[in-house]
């Protein structure tokens, strides 16, 4: 005891260094991780901390679904607004669609003077790319490394490897800058102008004595996987990852049954493994609460355990206030009935195939166990019969893992009859996109008349160009759309890739078919390759055939940014959500004390939540002691999530015979 | 010293290289413009894109007036030292160095 109590001393030191100011230089302090990880709880208590701590901190967030606001309880927004309580701290809440719009309008505001509205729309569009909201989006990072009036500056979100790569301007669009000639990063002319302070922010990301880059995840395995290839994306640009937030382990003495006691177990592992494994500076942690945690005094609680070893304090006597909204699934004894919030005859009616190809797409952000819930799916409608192909988009990929089967580029049986699997491997992708596109350009320049051009040279061009990371977005969106084209299933399944990026690989279709029809991006492009993503678009569009699953958690981000997304995905391709998976829910045969039951009516009341804002059947998926692993397990898992045991009774025998 | 200058509609990307499939005419004028580069030493190549570069479209009154009055249609409209040689289309590189070298008779004045 005495031996941890000195190590989380000295842990608390490190990590007290690595966020502390070291001269007389603003400390910008950056906190990464998925949504619902406790980001926001460890960037304002950090923020609070170094603030109590006589240090002037300004605490920046670009979550587009804030909750500074509740930590806080004080309004904040869009202005640096002086937090009550707190001597030496303020917060802004920066939203960044209104910062991407912002941007938008500056480009065009110039060009209303010479062209018409129409013609204004037309750009409009064009400047609705994803590239434009992630260069707008790392202009709020920037916008604040010049802040000398604070000693801190705490961000709660950090830009990932991939926006750096792409503001650090490779050579060869550097040349193309020179030229004045644009890129798909953007604005040669405004990007010269910015060049300067964009090179100085990248100087001061990479500086780790003014710099600190931290993650915050939970503890469990996928988390500290997903945290290790983030941090060597940014370690390969020169960033250092010098402190790790474990965020929200069981506390011991909450876990009296065999069930949480494994579960803590487990987490305890995790926490270990991280600490011998993970390259950081510093490893801290912090229990999970019975409730959310917010207020002055419980972020003092994790500022103090994060930054002065302090032992954390968790009080689980507080009664849960059955009297709240959306409890009235908690009955007297406190006792949660899940079941009666979800109407699973809805849910087989969303998962059942009809005549054509049905597709199915669970989408959410990492984390929310959505590659096993997609994979669980496929599972039972291949039992039931349908030929079945499940698809991972996600990089991240782990299908390996949950079937224990290889699983390629190309479909392949993975032991389980009607069922093959394959996952978007990015490396092939790519190697396909450029050698397609070399292809045609080689036999563009066949049937030129251009009697001295250098033919090689234009191609080397070419190939310089597809360097880009905008390249590899096409090659991912091109293989994806290729699974459309894949004969002989009843059911494709996709699991779509974490973040922003699934999104964009979704929305991405429609985005091009709108510059092919704007006419001005791609003059030339091939009418085929049009029809082809019309294709795409109407099918995925069209709820007969296509079934968009939102997978979350019941916690209040997990559920925001699943909102969000979805009401991108509405507005800018016209998708609807139909189905809604709510996963680990709390068993009831486990965690029989008041810190449980406080969780448990707080995950019933992020579902009530939920079932208010998507209008869409509930797909309930328990929290196991384990993650399912192979098929037996997987066809064990379906019989406990809504609908899934029912996917054979409701199918019907016309189907093709395996 | 000779000007060539390039004044395009608004688009993302000037390369040609992005998006589904590249755009041959962008592709091919990026490619030409590299070349002539190469070939001519006393050459200055600009390209300005109505959504990047608008200042030089406002500042550039004959370039203005000619947008005003027919609409982005017109463009590209291809410059050497001042004089309009194109309207409306890309050149191909044999065009262009004819242009330049001064021996092809600018289309409009």
């Amino acid at each position: 005891m005495a031996r941890t109590q000195r190590s989380a001393e000295s842990a608390a030191t490190s990590a007290r260094e690595i966020v502390e100011p070291s001269g007389d230089d603003t400390e910008f302090v950056f906190f990464s991780g998925k949504g619902g990880v406790g980001k926001s709880t460890v960037s304002c208590a950090t923020a609070t901390w170094l603030a109590d701590n006589d240090y002037e901190t300004l605490l920046v967030t670009t979550d587009p679904a804030p909750n500074l606001s509740d930590i806080f309880g004080q309004a904040i927004g869009h202005e640096v607004t002086a937090i009550d309580g707190v001597e030496n701290l303020s917060a802004i809440e920066i939203d960044p669609d209104t910062a991407a719009e912002e941007y938008r309008q500056e480009t065009i505001e110039p060009m209303r003077e010479l062209l018409g509205d129409e013609e204004i729309e037309t750009v409009e569009e064009q400047l609705n790319s994803p590239c434009v909201e992630e260069i707008a989006a790392f202009d709020n990072f920037v916008d604040f490394m010049d802040s000398p009036e604070y000693d801190a500056v705490v961000f709660d979100t950090a830009p990932t490897g991939h926006t750096i790569r792409l503001m650090e301007l490779p050579s060869d669009w550097n040349a193309e800058l020179e030229k004045g000639g644009s890129t798909c990063i953007g604005p040669a002319a405004s990007m010269e102008d910015r060049k300067r302070e964009y090179e100085r922010a990248i100087d001061t990301l990479q500086d780790d004595e003014r710099t600190s880059f931290a993650f915050v995840g939970k503890p469990e395995g996928s988390s500290i996987d997903e945290i290790e290839r983030s941090a060597s994306d940014l370690g390969e640009l020169g960033i250092e990852s010098q402190l790790l937030i474990l965020n929200g382990y069981l506390p011991e003495s909450v876990c009296d049954d065999p069930f949480f006691e494994g579960k803590r177990a487990d987490e305890q592992a995790v926490i270990e493994r991280a600490r011998e494994e993970f390259d950081a500076d510093a490893t801290a942690t912090y229990p999970l609460q019975p409730g959310e945690i917010a207020g002055l005094d419980l972020l003092a609680d994790v500022g103090g355990v994060l930054y002065d070893g302090a032992e954390a304090t968790v009080d689980v006597g507080t009664a849960t206030d059955v009297d709240g909204d959306g409890t009235e699934h908690v009955d007297s004894d406190g006792a949660v009935d899940f079941e009666s919030m979800t109407d699973a005859d809805a849910v087989v009616d969303q998962l059942t195939p009809g005549e054509e190809t049905q597709y199915l797409f669970f989408t959410g952000k990492g984390g929310v166990g959505k590659s096993t819930v997609a994979s669980t799916a496929a599972t039972k409608l291949a039992e039931a019969g349908h030929e079945t192909l499940v698809v991972t988009t996600d990089p991240a990929a782990h299908l390996e893992d949950i079937f224990g089967e290889p699983v390629g580029h190309e479909p392949t049986p993975v032991g389980q009859e009607n069922l093959d699997a394959a996952r978007i491997d990015q490396e092939k992708a790519l190697a396909e996109y450029r050698e397609q596109v070399l292809d045609h350009v080689t036999e563009m320049y066949e049937d030129k008349a251009d009697t001295q051009i250098d033919v090689d040279a234009a191609i080397a061009n070419v190939e310089e160009e597809l360097e880009s990371p905008c390249a590899e977005e096409m090659a991912a969106l091109e293989k994806f759309v290729s699974y459309f084209d894949e004969d002989g299933y009843d059911v494709v399944v996709f699991d779509t890739a974490p973040t922003g990026h699934t999104l964009r690989l979704l929305e991405l279709p429609s985005d091009w078919k709108g510059f092919m029809d704007l006419g001005s991006l791609t003059k030339g492009a091939a009418p085929a390759k049009g029809d082809q993503y019309d294709a795409v678009i109407e099918t995925m569009k069209d709820p007969e055939r296509s079934t968009f699953a939102f997978v979350m958690y019941p916690e209040y981000t997990p559920m925001m940014e699943a909102y969000r997304a979805a009401a991108d995905l509405e507005d800018q391709v016209g998708i609807e959500t139909s189905l809604v998976v709510a996963n680990y829910l709390l068993p009831e045969e486990y965690g029989d004390n008041a810190f449980f039951a406080n969780r448990r009516a707080q995950q019933a009341q992020y579902l009530e939540e939920i079932r208010d804002r998507f209008d869409a059947p509930l797909m309930l998926a328990p929290l196991r002691r384990d993650e399912p692993i192979g098929l037996d397990e997987l066809s064990a898992f379906g019989e406990e999530i809504t609908g899934l045991a029912d996917v054979a009774e409701a199918d019907a025998p016309e189907v093709t015979p395996s | 010293m000779t000007e060539l200058t390039l004044y395009e509609e608004a688009m993302c990307c000037s390369t040609g290289v992005c998006g589904p499939d590249p755009d041959d005419e962008l592709v091919a004028v990026s490619a030409a413009l590299d070349q002539l580069e190469d070939a001519f030493d006393d050459l200055e190549v600009t390209r300005a894109n109505m959504q990047h570069n608008i200042d030089q479209f406002l500042e550039t009154k004959r370039i203005y007036d000619r947008v005003q009055a027919d609409g982005p249609s017109v463009l590209p409209i291809t410059v050497v030292d001042d004089e309009i040689v194109a309207e409306g289309e890309y050149l191909s590189y044999d065009e262009l160095t004819a242009a330049i070298d001064g021996s092809a008779a600018p289309q409009e004045a």
